[in-house]
């Protein structure tokens, strides 16, 4: 994690955890949405979410081990999904959709 | 052997051994099965070999259920019938579009499992397809490069449609009609009342009016309805002079159960760049493509979640529009132009086509195809206005039930997870798929019509027996999509075809 981002999410409270519990960037960036539909889309995506949901929920995606995309897999195949903006979105994916657009843009 | 019925003298009798109502893709399917034989075959067409407004008319109703289409538009009355303007799509019914589902009122086909198979495979040819296969395997045998995508099979798999070119019967086929001598094709000869006689059991002749004034009869030992699933209803109906209620409606289920596939666009896919190998399965150009894939709930997914057969297409787009429903799309002036197309021998890419796909698309709509649940209250009666030749017209009430709400919402949420779980992307549902309110305003079928006259081992649940015929009636048949007790997620023609030369088989043992 670099300064900048570390101290970007410090403003928000959510990076103590995350590294913490060694977790890297990763954990707020969701990278395959970020492909498929561009920042842009992610972070008004991430702001619905975190109407949907409460605060204290989003860091649970930040304090979980093992690989993010294979949560995400597995949060599919569990049917662990929300559809946020139409779109149907594993719980990991959504949490790190909330935190991304707490990043500045 | 070809007579236009306007030029017989007034009052004539037509006799013959099989008499069949209507040459559309059943009639005329129906008349090449007897082309060889001895028998004398009446094929009585309202239409002549043209499009005529006239007898479109003819086809003119109410609308007082859910919004539909035009249903002059619907339909084409003119030798070949809808084959005209239609597109091509086919494919089999699935083996749990035959069971009874409990979760589904009125399901369940009389036939035994596998029984369509072997004319499956002989419609084939009548509809100018490849070979009988629908496997996925078997296309990516054929063409490596249609690889469908690594879904779970327990959950999805990929149903396989084929593409007649498309065949249109009023020209294919004319000259086998024609040229045969032992079929005596009537166009003009729009059939206006189906005679019982006293006992009501058996029908003693028909009544045939022309636009300009005649009248005839015909007879025949067996007679069969092929005039489609709304007409077939119709005319049913309005044959009550000896039965109040009309004809094989002792329990009132003539004109029921009426049943379209919804087609409409649900939704997006944003591929995943290392999926995009996977989307020549699923591509289509019409006038090109010969086979491809669409998405399918397995039937055990259907079963836990009790919920109705569809599909999921995949149409290159992008996220800022929505794909238009079939009827959108599909204007009457569209309609208009894909038959002029048909007339002159399909040249080129079919009208209003959308060009190639990109590249490699990285968006798409998400089209379904939905069959409806059987619905005694979605129906054809008759209207109180009369036509030209004096029938009263068709009144369509077409319903739709929670079930079938619920089935679009299960289809894409078990779609969007699968899809993200092999990584292949994520779905955006529309809101309307989410929500549980009023239909959308773009509400569309398929212009597939079926059921009114469904197929059942009793009378009190069907208005035909298993072999087509009407029940009470020993000598009323009928053929086409109006028979089927459900509706499948499949387009009815290849099923429909198949159907007519499983009765044809009957027929020919009946009389032999």
């Amino acid at each position: 994690m670099n300064r900048r981002r570390f101290l970007q999410l410090s403003a928000f409270g959510v990076t103590a955890s995350a590294v913490s519990l060694g977790s890297g960037p990763a954990q707020v960036t969701p990278q395959e949405l970020l492909d498929l539909l561009g920042p842009e889309t992610v972070r008004g995506l991430g702001r619905r979410y975190r109407e949907m949901v409460p605060a204290a929920d989003l860091l649970s995606a930040t304090t979980s081990r093992g690989s993010i995309s294979r949560r995400i897999r597995d949060d599919f195949a569990r049917g662990r999904t929300v559809v946020v903006g139409g779109w149907v979105l594993s719980l990991t994916e959504a949490r790190q959709c909330a935190l991304f657009s707490l990043l500045p843009a | 052997m070809h007579i236009d019925a306007r030029t017989l003298p007034d009052g004539s009798l037509l006799e013959g051994d099989v008499c069949i109502v209507g040459a559309g893709a059943a009639g005329i399917s129906l008349a090449l099965e007897w082309a060889a034989s001895s028998r004398t075959v009446l094929l009585l067409e309202g239409g002549g070999f043209q499009y005529e407004p006239a007898m479109q008319d003819l086809y003119r109703g109410a609308i007082v259920g859910l919004p539909y289409y035009p249903l002059q538009a619907a339909r084409l009355h003119q030798f070949g019938g809808t084959t005209g303007h239609w597109a091509g799509f086919c494919s089999t019914l699935d083996p749990i579009d035959f069971e009874k589902r409990e979760w589904v009122s009125h399901s369940g086909w009389p036939l035994r499992q596998g029984e369509l198979d072997p004319f499956y495979a002989r419609a084939q040819s009548l509809l100018e397809l490849g070979p009988d296969e629908y496997a996925a395997a078997d296309w990516q045998r054929r063409d490596p490069t249609m690889v469908p995508l690594p879904v779970d099979p327990r959950v999805m798999w990929t149903k396989m449609w084929q593409f007649s070119p498309p065949t249109r019967f009023g020209t294919r086929y004319r000259n086998a009609i024609v040229d045969a001598p032992n079929i005596h094709l009537y166009t003009h000869a729009n059939v206006c009342e189906l005679e019982a006689n006293e006992a009501v059991r058996a029908i003693d002749g028909l009544r045939i009016r022309t636009l300009d004034g005649k009248e005839h009869r015909a007879r025949a030992r067996v007679y069969v309805l092929a005039c489609c699933s709304i007409q077939n209803a119709r005319l049913l109906l309005a044959s009550n002079r000896r039965a109040r209620g009309g004809l094989g409606n002792v329990y009132d289920n003539v004109g029921r159960f009426f049943m379209e596939h919804i087609e409409m666009p649900c939704g997006h896919l944003a591929l995943a760049p290392s999926h995009s190998r996977y989307m020549r399965m699923y591509a289509l150009e019409l006038g090109t493509t010969k086979a491809r894939g669409e998405m399918a709930l397995s039937a055990a997914v259907q079963r836990e979640r009790r919920i109705l057969n569809g599909t999921v297409s995949l149409e290159p787009g992008s996220l800022d529009e929505t794909a238009k429903s079939t009827f959108e799309w599909g204007t009457p002036t569209m309609l208009d132009s894909l038959r002029a197309w048909g007339e002159r021998g399909n040249p080129g890419a079919p009208p209003a086509t959308s060009p190639g796909p990109a590249q490699a698309p990285r968006f798409f709509h998400l089209l379904t195809r939905l069959e409806q649940a059987p619905n005694p209250r979605s129906r054809v009666m008759l209207g109180d206005e009369g036509d030209a030749l004096g029938m009263p017209r068709a009144m369509l009430d077409w319903r739709l039930t929670d079930l079938e709400r619920r089935s679009f919402r299960a289809i894409y949420e078990v779609v969007g997870r699968e899809l993200g779980r092999i990584g292949a992307g994520r779905v955006q549902v529309l809101d309307w798929v989410r929500g549980e309110g009023a239909w959308p305003r773009n509400l569309s079928g398929g212009w597939h019509h079926m059921g009114t006259t469904r197929m059942h081992v009793s009378p009190r649940e069907g208005v035909v027996d298993p072999n087509c015929r009407v029940h009470d009636l020993a000598n009323l048949y009928v053929a086409g999509a109006s028979v089927y007790p459900t509706a499948g997620a499949a387009n009815p023609t290849l099923t429909l075809v198949a159907m007519v030369l499983r009765l044809s088989d009957h027929l020919k043992s009946k009389l032999s």
